[in-house]
């Protein structure tokens, strides 16, 4: 079961990859939440209460409920609807980010046999997804969509926190700071202010300090 | 001694809260810099004085330099700040936030090198980030937004990766499930190289990324441009060293469990380009601040490559660090008077320095000379002990590249300072400057000169106290 919602969250990135939509992207957000949360469920028996209350607060409440209802209120109030005209067509997006999951899982398996502390699988998704992250920052033009693909590179890492949660329930503790982190900075302050002084939440506005002129 | 450094920000933030003025704020951060300053003397020097009741915080070999380089760039830094904020047009609300976030900004730090676990380091230099991203964007103009959410965008992905790197830490460590540095030393000879190498990737590129180092320095020109210049003198001097002291931590557990070739491969690689992107970029600068943090950008990579070589380039990582932090606090404290006059970041916008201000325009040249390794300044003592250890070692096309590379940055700089401080005053500009002199007060000069006073004695003796810490330090690699 735990497997099979780890794939799911894996093809989560693929969607993400593929669309241009914020509001999909959001929805996509929710999604992921509720999937990280069925996969500590999965773990209830080796986790202890208080940290699975932790856990269920920070899946169901931060990353599926607080953090897409900021986004939604920030993307209403700016009017953003798409990320128009990023660097990669989307077409050309998803058939790379099929190939880094593709090669999550393949690197995984090859690598993973001697480490008992972690499936394959957990592994592969995990960096798969923080490396699509990373790549489709790159390629978004929007703040919006730059901040989301932060979150779900969390997201990835979230999941390979859980991955070692039965040993180092801190450093799962410590994942939920990130969040904290971006809730409270990235979009509760700075993309409000930017809206404000730029009128639009496009990047290439912030491209006025250089070194050269 | 330590509860005073952690504690009192938090009292402080309630009496203020309380009181609410200006003045009240700025005695309390007095208080807190001084403070700081006789705490951190007392836990330097003295062997028990570490009564602590907050569990992972200590002092050790290996955080008292950093602790003592912090202390003091802090406290004159906040003598600077008392002329610094007189005349800022900002009103009091806003000062009294800009007062509390560097004392949340400095706790921050003070905590990272205070940390006895890998895992609090990393959750106090997230910390650093949410202060000083505040403070970076305190101006709040379009470039100061700019400058903010690169620093916090940027920072942020670094710190996720340092994340990684920290469970992928974990779990090279097997069945050691603890983060504390004395057990990870301790367990390091069992650990499995392959995650530890894998792991040591992602913490040194996520920590480098606070650090400066290339290739994730991207934010550092503009974060310590638009910030206030006594913040951008805290940034440069004790933030990039809390960052590198997290480094140094990793690589010692790298050094113990035998894979320390790898570790110095990555850091000679991040060096090198550190002071490659200096030498390209600081060639044509037209902004002096931006000037100083791509040379904050050299000095780390300088940092790096010491750390790699090893060996007697170890002393010399600890001298460069003292007198980089110090001579780079005076540079750009000295960029806040300069920007004070002139009202302009402009390298051509400023002529004359030495005719319109003396007293600026040679503390700005006697801070180029410590920064650029004039003798007597210690970085002189620090990179000549570098360049032995190469040659020594036999890695004589990377001492060729260091000392190239080195020039080149020094003709960079040297050619704008110069620039600056000599010749004449522009003629638009000679009513503004002396207009704006006034607003320069003595406690805008009296720190740098101590500091550059520090710099230069210490090329010549440094002290058996120093010495002796600066070796037990050593350790700590």
């Amino acid at each position: 079961m735990e497997k099979g919602f780890i794939i799911l969250f894996g093809l989560t990135m693929l969607y993400l990859a593929a669309t241009s939509r914020i509001i999909s992207h959001i929805r996509l957000l929710i999604a992921q939440g509720v999937l990280l949360f069925l996969i500590c469920c999965t773990n209830f028996a080796h986790t202890e209460i208080l940290n699975f209350a932790f856990l269920t607060v920070e899946t169901l409440i931060v990353k599926s409920i607080l953090i897409p209802l900021f986004l939604c209120k920030v993307q209403k109030k700016t009017g953003s609807n798409r990320d128009y005209a990023p660097n990669v067509p989307h077409f050309y997006s998803l058939v790379i980010a099929s190939i880094i999951l593709l090669g999550g899982f393949l690197v995984s398996n090859y690598w993973m046999s001697s480490v008992k502390m972690i499936s394959p699988i957990h592994f592969g998704v995990s960096v798969a997804t923080i490396v699509i992250s990373l790549w489709l920052i790159t390629i978004k033009h929007h703040i919006i969509s730059n901040v989301i693909c932060f979150i779900t590179m969390e997201n990835g890492i979230f999941l390979l926190s859980l991955s070692v949660a039965k040993e180092m329930p801190m450093l799962v503790n410590m994942g939920v700071l990130l969040d904290v982190f971006i809730a409270v900075y990235i979009l509760g302050l700075f993309v409000n202010v930017i809206n404000k002084e730029f009128k639009d939440l496009e990047v290439s506005h912030l491209s006025e300090l250089k070194d050269y002129e | 001694m330590i509860n005073t450094i952690l504690l009192f920000p938090i009292l402080a933030f309630i009496m203020m809260f309380l009181v609410r003025r200006k003045c009240f704020d700025k005695l309390m951060l007095n208080i807190y810099a001084l403070g700081h300053f006789i705490a951190t003397i007392f836990l330097v020097f003295k062997a028990n004085a570490q009564n602590t009741f907050i569990p992972y915080f200590a002092v050790d070999n290996t955080n008292k330099i950093f602790l003592l380089v912090l202390s003091l760039v802090f406290l004159m830094t906040v003598i600077f700040n008392n002329g610094y904020v007189k005349h800022l047009p900002f009103d009091e609300k806003r000062i009294r936030r800009y007062i509390f976030m560097t004392m949340i900004f400095v706790l921050s730090m003070s905590a990272t090198v205070l940390s006895t676990d890998l895992g609090i380091a990393w959750i106090f230099i997230e910390a650093t980030t949410l202060s000083s991203a505040y403070l970076i964007y305190f101006n709040r103009t379009k470039n100061a937004i700019e400058a903010a959410w690169k620093y916090v965008f940027i920072c942020s992905i670094g710190i996720a990766l340092a994340f990684v790197g920290l469970i992928l830490l974990n779990l090279a460590a097997g069945e050691t499930n603890s983060m504390n540095y004395a057990v990870l030393y301790q367990n390091a000879t069992q650990f499995d190289p392959f995650w530890l190498k894998l792991a040591f990737v992602f913490m040194v590129f996520g920590f480098g990324v606070k650090m400066g180092l290339a290739p994730g320095h991207f934010w550092l020109p503009d974060a310590h441009s638009e910030s206030p210049s006594p913040i951008s003198a805290l940034l440069s001097a004790t933030l990039l060293n809390s960052a590198f002291l997290v480094i140094v931590r990793v690589f010692k557990i790298m050094n113990i469990a035998g894979v320390d070739t790898y570790a110095r491969l990555i850091l000679t690689v991040m060096g090198f380009a550190s002071l490659f992107i200096t030498a390209v970029f600081v060639y044509h600068i037209k902004n002096y601040k931006r000037m100083l943090a791509y040379s904050s950008i050299e000095n780390m990579g300088i940092l790096a490559i010491g750390t790699a070589l090893g060996g007697a380039a170890y002393y010399a990582v600890i001298l460069h660090l003292i007198g980089h932090s110090l001579a780079k606090a005076s540079f750009f404290l000295t960029s806040g008077n300069i920007l004070e006059l002139f009202e302009s970041k402009r390298t051509k916008s400023v002529k004359g320095l030495i005719k319109a201000d003396p007293k600026t325009g040679w503390l700005w040249v006697v801070s180029f000379l410590a920064i650029c390794a004039f003798p007597t300044s210690v970085l002189f003592i620090s990179e000549f002990l570098m360049i032995k250890t190469m040659l020594n070692q036999s890695h004589y096309i990377l001492c060729i590249l260091f000392v190239l590379l080195l020039t080149i940055i020094l003709f960079g700089i040297g050619k704008v300072v110069i620039n600056m401080a000599f010749g004449e005053e522009s003629k638009d500009k000679e009513e503004l400057v002396k207009e704006n002199k006034n607003k320069l007060c003595c406690c805008m000069y009296t720190p740098q000169v101590i500091m550059l006073i520090i710099v230069f004695v210490l090329g010549i003796y440094i002290p058996p106290f120093l010495n002796t810490l600066i070796n037990n330090t050593l350790a700590g690699f």
